[in-house]
């Protein structure tokens, strides 16, 4: 079967034919920015397995660590595994350091398992977090296990729907609300456009004062150029 | 040490490179089913195994036992679930000896699911975890591959998209018990109908924090036609070309011989349903 | 892509679809396939007796895992008047590719219906067994995908019974089953129908012993084995259920039944 969402040699989409056959994919949209307080991650919540939708309702935005979050795409059963081990060696780090790490650190560990690794995984994870020591970040470690860091980072097979979109909306230091305003819009477009993405609108914002939920419908409000 | 013997592995490849099929699997094509319900989890499944087109088993038990408040529903190859979910139930009481805590469902799903992605999906189990624990009530699916969903109503198996518009249509929150076990009953019985991999009866496990009720052939919708003839050949019907007869005095050397009363009744260790 | 969700039955198990998943070979190129067949499961059989020939076959129509309907019939009636086949002798039973088992109905309905047209009197069951034949190696190289059998009563006013392989081999016989459950229901036949590996018990010893000779049977006995072999092939074969249809051909006419058979 033909997996949906699968574009052709754009050279931007993930391969999905290098998923093993049955495997849970998430075939997704997910996103990270900065703002002027912290970072925001954003995810749909469509988990397929060929044309059917495995789950509509997944949490793609994963914690491993009190302020340190990432978003998963690609195998679900790989980027739950890594994400699984950067928790674990993230917990330890904070307790043998009594210190909480850095999103960088964080970063680099998944860089570690995902470059390592290459041959075995299909995982795309976009990596936000804040810290005292530099406060929000965000990084992007797409299929090769090349680390980006970035102002904003957008993955998944419904990011190629948005890039234009990002690029003419994205502004330095938003604040919190015209940054929610910015990952909902990029979101509901990219479910609008891509048939792998879909469910509801998932967020998490990330600042000092720790990690606070968010949850949207993607048509509800939508004012973009898909509107019926 | 345990893990798995590799040693037939070049032959086999040179056999397969030869054109020699490979031996197939029983798999159990399957309906299975999970449910949160107000106080506990109900898993359902059918009965039936195939191997191929032919039904292997009519009634084969596809709930298994983890933990006396955890129970698993199998999909996919036969083997794979009863093995898979031998060892994790093992592990688990280990666990909870070394710990003197009864055992979560989260810390099954772990271990599942790290069994699992370290075999890279060539352990074919697909999996409906459930269980009641300490921290409450709690149900899993876990795919061959290693990855893991939470929700409160799940399907697996051949027979999930047809479970699933059962779910999708009559599901609400707060269920009650018994609403909670018909839902499942009737995801399941659209499963054994409009699913060719799935057929036979309903097995049904209700998770409460008191106990854990295993309701074997929950429905039997599907019990065996009676033959409209009788079957039974005349003594002689068979050619015989030689014959030798060991006298109970011989054969009393080597097992314990039972008398039978009637000459009526098959001397046979289970008798069979001849209907 | 999924193995377990996307209805594609396992290695070894029925068969799906008329198209194949483009493969990517290692040096990447693109292979893609075109599979015109598909088939459509179920079973048929047919037994001929003394003065009568039985035709029976499921009603269930499958591709993969799924079920098509629960009721598309796999015997037809052959010849008579209009388009129900009134006073029609024949009945011919297809099973495998169902959409090749309708176009063959069609194209032998016709001509023996042309038969009748041209020659003022109806076709006989032999030589509609030859044109059957003929039809299926006219395409020799692009089969109709079916098992074919054809019943009726010959011209002594015996039961005939004809099978046939898919490129137009046929053979007159007591009797046969066809399709997914074959396996399963030919050695019961052989064994309740032509008495096969069974002895007349007392008649001798050793290899003196007489087999017991095969007559033919009588029509109630012929019905409740045809009943018998479709009950059991329900139990053991995932892609044989929902219905039993059957037709008793006399030199009356064709008699028509239906019973339900389980739907799991």
């Amino acid at each position: 079967m033909m997996a949906t969402g699968m574009l052709g040699e754009d050279g931007i989409h993930i391969d999905m034919n290098h998923l093993k056959k049955g495997e849970v994919n998430l075939g997704t949209s997910i996103m990270a920015i900065n703002f002027k307080d912290g970072v925001i991650l954003g995810a749909d919540s469509r988990t397929t397995t060929g044309a059917y939708i495995a789950n509509r309702v997944t949490d793609k935005l994963t914690q491993v660590h009190d302020t340190i979050w990432c978003c998963r795409s690609g195998s679900a059963a790989d980027t739950q595994a890594v994400a699984d081990i950067v928790q674990y060696h993230l917990g330890m780090y904070g307790i043998t350091n009594n210190e909480a790490p850095t999103t960088q650190t964080a970063a680099a560990i998944f860089q570690e398992l995902c470059y390592s690794n290459k041959d075995q995984l299909s995982a795309g994870i976009i990596i936000a977090g804040w810290d005292h020591r530099h406060g929000g970040q965000v990084y992007s470690i797409p299929l090769g296990g090349s680390l980006h860091k970035q102002s904003y980072a957008i993955g998944g097979s419904g990011s190629t729907y948005i890039y234009g979109y990002c690029d003419a909306n994205w502004q330095e230091d938003m604040t919190e609300a015209e940054g929610v305003k910015f990952v909902k819009g990029a979101l509901q477009e990219a479910i609008m456009w891509d048939g792998s993405s879909g469910g509801v609108i998932r967020m998490v914002v990330l600042t000092a004062k720790g990690a606070q939920r968010h949850l949207y419908l993607p048509d509800n409000g939508y004012q973009g150029p898909g509107k019926q | 040490m345990g893990g798995f013997d590799f040693s037939n592995h070049n032959r086999n490849a040179a056999l397969h490179a030869q054109g020699v099929p490979l031996p197939k699997a029983t798999s159990t094509g399957t309906t299975i089913v999970g449910c949160l319900f107000d106080g506990g989890v109900v898993i359902a499944a059918d009965t039936r195994a195939t191997s191929g087109p032919i039904v292997a088993d009519k009634n084969c038990e596809k709930l298994h036992y983890i933990a006396p408040q955890i129970w698993c529903a199998g999909a996919g190859t036969a083997a794979d679930t009863e093995f898979t979910t031998a060892i994790i139930s093992s592990n688990l009481e280990l666990h909870a000896l070394s710990t003197g805590r009864k055992p979560r469902v989260v810390t099954c799903m772990t271990l599942l699911k790290q069994h699992l992605f370290r075999h890279q999906g060539h352990i074919g189990a697909y999996l409906v975890v459930a269980g009641v624990d300490p921290t409450g009530a709690h149900l899993f699916t876990v795919h061959a591959h290693g990855s893991t969903d939470k929700l409160p109503y799940v399907t697996m198996g051949s027979g999930s998209l047809a479970a699933m518009s059962v779910f999708e249509t009559q599901w609400k929150g707060k269920l009650t018990k018994d609403e909670a076990v018909k839902l499942c009953a009737d995801a399941i019985q659209a499963g054994i109908f409009n699913d060719l991999g799935s057929g036979s009866n309903v097995d049904v496990a209700v998770i409460t924090a008191e106990k854990t009720t295993l309701m074997r052939n929950y429905i039997t919708p599907n019990v065996r036609e009676r033959k409209a003839r009788n079957y039974r050949f005349p003594k002689g019907t068979t050619a015989v070309l030689n014959e030798k007869i060991i006298k109970k005095e011989e054969i009393s050397k080597y097992v314990t011989v039972h008398e039978l009363e009637d000459d009526s009744v098959t001397a046979t260790a289970e008798t069979m349903d001849t209907s | 892509m999924a193995a377990l969700f996307s209805g594609a039955p396992p290695q070894g198990g029925p068969g799906y679809s008329f198209k194949q998943t483009p493969t990517m070979a290692p040096s990447g190129e693109r292979q893609h396939g075109f599979y015109p067949y598909t088939d459509n499961g179920g079973s048929t059989l047919g037994i001929s007796g003394a003065d009568f020939t039985i035709m029976a076959g499921d009603t269930r129509s499958t591709s993969g895992y799924n079920i098509n309907t629960r009721y598309a019939p796999k015997l037809f009636k052959i010849g008579g008047e209009g388009p129900d086949n009134k006073g029609a002798r024949i009945v011919l039973s297809v099973v495998g590719f169902a959409a090749d088992g309708d176009a063959l109905k069609e194209r032998l309905d016709t001509i023996v219906k042309m038969y009748k047209y041209q020659h003022g009197k109806p076709m006989s069951v032999s030589a509609c067994a030859q044109r059957l034949s003929h039809v299926l190696y006219n395409k020799r190289f692009f089969p109709y995908y079916v098992h074919a059998i054809l019943g009726g009563i010959d011209e002594d006013g015996k039961g005939a019974l004809y099978s046939y392989d898919p490129v137009g081999s046929y053979e007159r016989e007591q009797c046969r089953a066809a399709g997914a459950a074959a396996s399963l229901i030919m050695p019961f036949l052989d064994n309740q129908v032509n008495f096969k590996n069974q002895y007349e018990p007392g008649s001798g010893t050793g290899h003196d012993l007489q087999a017991k000779v095969a007559q033919p049977l009588p029509r109630d006995t012929v019905e409740s084995i045809v009943r018998d072999a479709f009950t059991s092939a329900v139990e053991r074969h995932i892609e044989v259920g929902d219905g039993l249809q059957m037709m008793i051909i006399t030199p009356n006419g064709v008699e028509e039944t239906f019973t339900p058979l389980k739907r799991d």
